[in-house]
């Protein structure tokens, strides 16, 4: 993230948000060991289950905001940018769990729905070294 | 598009850090606009031309 932003105002809004996103972040591990911890040793009925279950997606909601006001913040090739790596990202992503959807059709091995967001994640990063070296 | 972005920076002894802050933007971007490899927006080449005291005309050139 830090290449995205680098004038003095820039920096201090990077900072800031590299603050928020590390807060919103250590909350998310907290909840999440918390409610490991809460499933594996402690009997919680039904409802109360599912809503310990999903507890930790609160600090990722806020995680989310966190990423959508900076995506606000950025100059307009900054955002230009972010555009084409997530455009990069959500037909590469699409291709392969699809892709992959299929062969499961043939028998591989069934995935967890928690492989989805790595690969996303992870083409969003090479889109992102491809559309700045664009721009360079 | 062309542009005297480069030029007219040095003529005033300021950094791509200088100009972007006085534009508002990251110093990439300045880097990109100069290198002729993103042509900014309307507004942004009115705030360019007014940090520069001349008109758009005077500093982005039609390619022909």
């Amino acid at each position: 993230m830090e290449s995205i932003l680098s004038t003095s105002t820039f920096h201090m809004q990077s900072k800031q948000y590299l603050k928020e996103l590390a807060a919103t972040l250590a909350i998310y591990g907290a909840v999440l060991s918390g409610s490991i911890e809460l499933l594996t040793h402690v009997d919680v009925a039904r409802p109360w289950r599912d809503l310990v279950a999903l507890s930790p997606m609160l600090p990722a909601a806020a995680m989310a905001w966190v990423i959508l006001r900076e995506l606000r913040r950025m100059d307009e090739l900054q955002r230009r940018i972010q555009l084409e790596a997530l455009g990069f990202s959500f037909a590469g992503t699409a291709i392969l769990t699809f892709s992959y959807g299929f062969l499961e059709g043939l028998g591989y091995p069934r995935l967890s729905m928690f492989a989805v967001w790595p690969i996303l994640a992870g083409l969003w990063i090479v889109g992102l070294m491809l559309a700045r070296r664009r721009y360079q | 598009m062309r542009n005297r972005v480069r030029e007219l920076r040095a003529e005033r002894g300021w950094s791509q850090t200088e100009l972007g802050e006085r534009l508002g933007v990251s110093r990439q971007t300045v880097n990109a606009i100069e290198n002729e490899r993103y042509d900014p927006s309307l507004p942004l080449a009115f705030l360019i031309a007014r940090a520069f005291g001349l008109t758009i005309e005077q500093i982005f050139l039609e390619e022909r």
